[in-house]
């Protein structure tokens, strides 16, 4: 047996050169809330880890009215960050909920969403915001929308040489509302059996621009498009908002798991959209 | 094998290492540091918590070369010489400890607290001791103690 190498890459890029040198056979290591479990339990067992908690990749801007969050910004300093919670109040909010403090501590966002669990917090709240990831690899770098980001339970777009470098969430508009709910087996430390995360202008009474984003009732986490169109430039009436609910309950693909049943699941789904968005209707 | 340089409890330390090697492995069978536990090893359960550069985690699943250079504190490095932490004193004269797994972690999370925030509420308590899991269920006495060290300690004005 290998005894297996480790580098500490000191900038996004060359971790991107390490990658490539060692095609498909490096994992990038951040905080290690998810590898170094994995490697614990002997579900995985890299060659070759490039340490990027080190790499520059951690900082919370706002650039041309968007914010941008540095994929190796650990999520108590999200949590934390006053810009965030000025103008993306829904992600810290989902992150508030997310596991404890001592993997908050480490545990980053970018590796949230580079796990690419169903059940990732962090994505359920940056699809709600219409949020872009920016992809860097030795080639070069492309801007993928979060909602063409995943692809399955644990797998994503991303190439084996690429990494996630940030993420940009755009200005919200005046007037946007927003709703998340999050249901776990208990409050701390738990994964979610659901979660629920809006985002809507209801300037002047309409709707406009509404994404409806659902966590762990679907193989990946998803938009819920065709509930969100619905509510295009209408009121939010009881009537409406129950349509709303089902349409988004239709949008969901559930599994049983040890954590809930697909029943269960589909059901909480409806009355999560019914309750958030009953909320943001005063 | 590497070489990992970390600083324990004020005490520099060299040590090797594989890329595997967490760092509860290296506090425990290298340096017979035996206060954090080794539970759940896969970061739920908060009895191997350890502060690293002054932030609580989970020592089961730091890799140990992302700790190196750094600062670690265990609950052996809190005490002064003769003379309990208010928190070690807290917990026993308030019963916070049953079989005493846990209490290495509730101590560390509980100063992590304290560190940030000298006057939590007791829900704010709570919050912050939400990833370390008491199996006796002691949950009560431990909050109990976590807000007499608190007031032992005297919050930011001494108030």
């Amino acid at each position: 047996m290998t005894e297996g190498q480790f580098f500490k890459a000191a900038s996004p890029q060359e971790a991107c050169d390490l990658l490539a040198q060692y095609d498909g056979k490096a994992r990038l290591l951040a905080g290690g809330t998810d590898l170094m479990v994995a490697m614990n339990l002997r579900q995985q067992s890299p060659e070759v880890l490039i340490y990027i908690g080190d790499s520059d990749l951690n900082y919370i801007k706002e650039e041309g009215g968007d914010l941008v969050i540095g994929a190796g910004t650990t999520l108590s300093e999200v949590l934390n960050s006053d810009i965030i919670k000025k103008s993306a109040p829904l992600l810290v909010k989902a992150v508030s909920q997310m596991a404890s403090v001592a993997i908050r501590n480490v545990g980053t966002i970018g590796g949230n969403l580079a796990n690419a669990s169903p059940a990732a917090d962090s994505a359920t709240a940056l699809l709600a915001l219409n949020a872009t990831l920016k992809l860097v690899s030795k080639g070069g770098e492309r801007l993928v929308p979060v909602d063409q980001f995943f692809t399955g339970p644990g797998e994503s777009v991303l190439g084996p040489g690429e990494i996630i470098q940030e993420i940009l969430i755009p200005a919200q508009v005046n007037g946007t509302k927003w709703g998340y709910h999050k249901i776990g087996k208990r409050k701390a430390q738990s994964l979610s059996i659901v979660s629920v995360a809006i985002c809507c202008s209801l300037e002047g009474g309409t709707c406009k621009d509404a994404r409806i984003a659902l966590g762990a009732v679907a193989p990946t986490p998803i938009l819920a498009s065709v509930a969100a169109e619905l509510l295009e430039g209408k009121a939010l009436s009881e009537g409406l908002i129950d349509e709303t609910a089902k349409a988004a309950a239709n949008a969901t693909s559930p599994v049983d798991d040890v954590r809930g049943s697909a029943w269960y699941r589909r059901r909480a789904s409806e009355a999560l959209v019914r309750k958030l968005l009953a909320q943001m209707s005063v | 094998m590497y070489p990992l340089e970390l600083t324990v409890n004020g005490r520099s330390y060299q040590v090797a290492v594989n890329v595997k090697t967490t760092l509860l492995e290296v506090l425990r069978d290298q340096l017979s540091i035996t206060s954090p536990k080794v539970g759940c090893n896969t970061g739920d359960c908060g009895t191997c918590s350890v502060l690293l550069d002054g932030k609580l985690v989970r020592s089961c699943i730091t890799n140990a070369l992302s700790a190196q250079g750094k600062e670690v504190i265990t609950v052996e490095g809190i005490a002064k010489a003769g003379e309990l932490h208010p928190l070690q004193e807290a917990f026993h004269e308030n019963y916070g400890s049953q079989c005493g797994f846990c209490t290495p972690g509730m101590i560390l999370a509980s100063k992590a607290l304290l560190d940030e925030n000298p006057n939590p509420s007791r829900e704010e308590a709570k919050e912050a001791l939400s990833g370390n899991l008491c199996r006796c269920t002691g949950y009560v006495k431990i909050l109990d103690s976590v807000m007499a060290a608190a007031e032992k300690m005297g919050g930011p004005q001494g108030s």
